[in-house]
């Protein structure tokens, strides 16, 4: 029963916006009409620029975030879980205090260095903040799982022979690979949702990234305000997450709980 | 074999030590292994032999000192290239990997031809009677299958020394007194040294053909199990081996009077003994009877005594009688004097 509260509880949003999306205008402004309707989402696909161009660039900003900051934690988080545990407390509580940071007052910053160094209008430039703020989570929830790894296994490796790029090769990330899918989802989400930075950076129609482009349909008649393609373009917006999560969700919940890692 | 010829292509120890902040872990060691030979370094937990493991393979670092190995200075070189191989207390197999893929994957990396690599893996798993286990990951395996995995591992390599931190400690009593003579003789067939850590002295007594024993970093005193036993240069060692522990008693001011408990018979007071027999009297406080052999406990003068006796002897039935008085009789041949103040040993 507790389940089934849960279950409703957790999806009756999503399955909300999914029949408000099937919905013709006039049901649900009460102006009578009924029945269902493919209109919210031909008006979105059909659009200018199309609705996919919107899921394209975020997934380019998504995926570059992620391995951009990917490649960043990782080295530093390795290089925390192996140091003295002394140092790596004093480094580690710097990181935390940087998650902790209201990303909020960056803004007013990121807008002046934007304009600075020329990087409006680029979806490849936004991985740069993007990664700055996902960087210090990163780094904790890797340096947490780099520290289950025994210290005997690397230094195994190294009796064998192995040099540092075998041994994350072949040891050390694919013992890491739970919590680095752990990451890599958790980034990802983040960027896709990611809204002010996105808003303030990129201006031109076509380079827009969901939450921005989402934002406008909504602001966009005076009059009305457009539930239907509203709600469509959420379901549309939600389902390539909804994907990936059912594709790694078993990566996901073992790096999550990370009980997997002995040897 | 002369030293020299051993030197060439053996473990050499010299004067090494290592520090680490106020601590001396390591002090002046010197050792030599032969080619074949399996020393065991022995010793209270502290006591540095793991680190002088682990400086020996290259995984700590070392403050001073020379370690040779075939002739060669390996002190500066880092593990990958010191050629020894190693099998750790908690195996460190590689988890993701199966059992044929632990073994191999050190081969691959060295690319070693593929036939070669298959030949070998197949060869040191039908050694170590692991021949259903190739395609199982190290979490399927028993402890023992595990250990024997990580020698196979260490086998495999070739390497000019083997070194091997307590690899039984994580075994239940049997299965270790089961796998010593087995592993003993594997080792010896590689005809490479071997270092074999250990802190229990059964497990260095019927497996090592020398034992160094250590104490917070000084070696106390090297030799063969026997020279050990019956010729301890101070009180540590002598205490150190030997189950039930010896006896340690203060007849004479100034030194102790060492006395293994299976040297001291019981007799009835008054019984003819010779002059070669040292007699005391004794107060019987409790008996241990097990099966064999009987330990009987004694207090000698304040100090309590432990004899052990065949269960058949004479000794055995007397400990038991509870009519007549009884004395503890040794010969003097066996008496060990030790320093009481420095516990070295009085020649």
């Amino acid at each position: 029963m507790a389940r089934l509260v849960l279950l409703v509880w957790s999806l009756g949003p999503m399955l909300w916006q999914l029949y408000t999306s099937f919905r013709p205008t006039a049901a649900l402004t009460g102006a009578g009409g009924g029945g269902w309707t493919l209109a919210h989402y031909q008006q979105l696909l059909n659009g200018n620029p199309p609705f996919l161009t919107y899921l394209l660039n975020s997934a380019i900003v998504g995926f570059s975030s992620t391995l951009l900051t990917l490649l960043l934690a990782i080295p530093c988080a390795y290089a925390l879980s192996r140091m003295q545990a002394h140092r790596a407390r004093n480094i580690s509580v710097l990181v935390a205090a940087a998650a902790a940071f209201p990303a909020v007052l960056l803004f007013l910053a990121l807008l002046q260095v934007a304009r600075d160094f020329h990087l409006a209008n680029n979806l490849l430039a936004l991985s740069l903040p993007y990664a700055g703020l996902c960087l210090p989570l990163a780094i904790l929830l890797l340096q947490a799982a780099f520290r289950d790894i025994p210290v005997e296994l690397e230094e195994a490796a190294l009796m064998e022979g192995m040099n540092l790029w075998q041994r994350l090769r072949w040891v050390l990330l694919p013992l890491m690979a739970p919590a680095i899918s752990s990451a890599a989802l958790l980034i990802f989400i983040f960027c896709w949702n990611e809204y002010p930075i996105a808003l303030t950076w990129l201006s031109q129609s076509d380079l827009l990234t969901l939450a921005p482009a989402i934002a406008r349909i909504a602001g966009s008649s005076i009059f009305t305000v457009p539930y239907g393609a509203f709600a469509a373009a959420t379901v549309l917006g939600s389902a390539p997450l909804l994907l990936i999560m059912l594709l790694f969700q078993r990566q996901i919940i073992s790096g999550l709980t990370q009980g997997a890692i002995k040897g | 074999m002369t030293a020299s010829s051993s030197a060439r292509t053996g473990l050499v120890l010299n004067q090494l030590s290592r520090r680490v902040g106020q601590q001396t872990l390591l002090q002046n060691l010197n050792l030599e292994v032969a080619p074949g030979e399996i020393l065991a370094l022995l010793g209270p937990s502290g006591c540095g032999k793991s680190t002088t493991l682990r400086c020996i393979a290259g995984l700590d670092q070392v403050s001073s000192g020379r370690i040779e190995l075939a002739g060669e200075t390996i002190t500066a070189l880092p593990p990958a290239q010191r050629n020894v191989a190693m099998v750790f207390q908690s195996y460190a197999l590689y988890p993701h990997l199966s059992v044929a893929k632990n073994l191999s994957l050190g081969l691959e990396l060295r690319r070693v031809p593929r036939a070669e690599i298959d030949g070998e893996v197949q060869r040191v798993l039908a050694l170590l009677q692991l021949d259903g286990c190739r395609d199982r990951k190290p979490a399927e395996l028993s402890g023992g299958q595990r250990q024997r995995v990580a020698l196979a591992r260490a086998l495999l390599r070739k390497p000019a020394l083997f070194l091997l931190d307590e690899p039984m400690s994580n075994l239940d009593a049997q299965l270790r007194e089961e796998l010593r003579g087995e592993l003993r003789g594997i080792l010896h067939s590689t005809g490479a040294p071997v270092v074999y850590v250990t802190h229990d002295q059964h497990e260095a007594m019927g497996l090592a053909d020398r034992i160094a024993v250590l104490k917070a970093g000084d070696l106390q005193q090297v030799g063969s199990a026997t020279e050990l036993y019956q010729d301890p240069e101070n009180q540590f060692v002598a205490s150190f081996l030997g189950s039930p522990s010896i006896n340690l008693l203060p007849l004479h001011p100034g030194e102790l009077v060492g006395l293994r408990p299976e040297h001291l018979a019981v007799a009835e007071a008054g019984a003819p003994q010779d002059e070669q027999e040292v007699a005391v009297e004794a107060q019987r406080q409790h008996l241990e009877w097990l099966g064999d052999r009987v330990i009987s406990h004694w207090r000698v003068r304040d100090t309590s005594v432990k004899v052990l006796s065949d269960a058949q002897s004479v000794s055995a039935k007397l400990a038991q009688a509870n009519d007549r008085p009884l004395q503890l009789r040794w010969r003097r041949e066996h008496e060990l004097h030790f320093e009481q103040a420095t516990g070295r040993r009085i020649r």
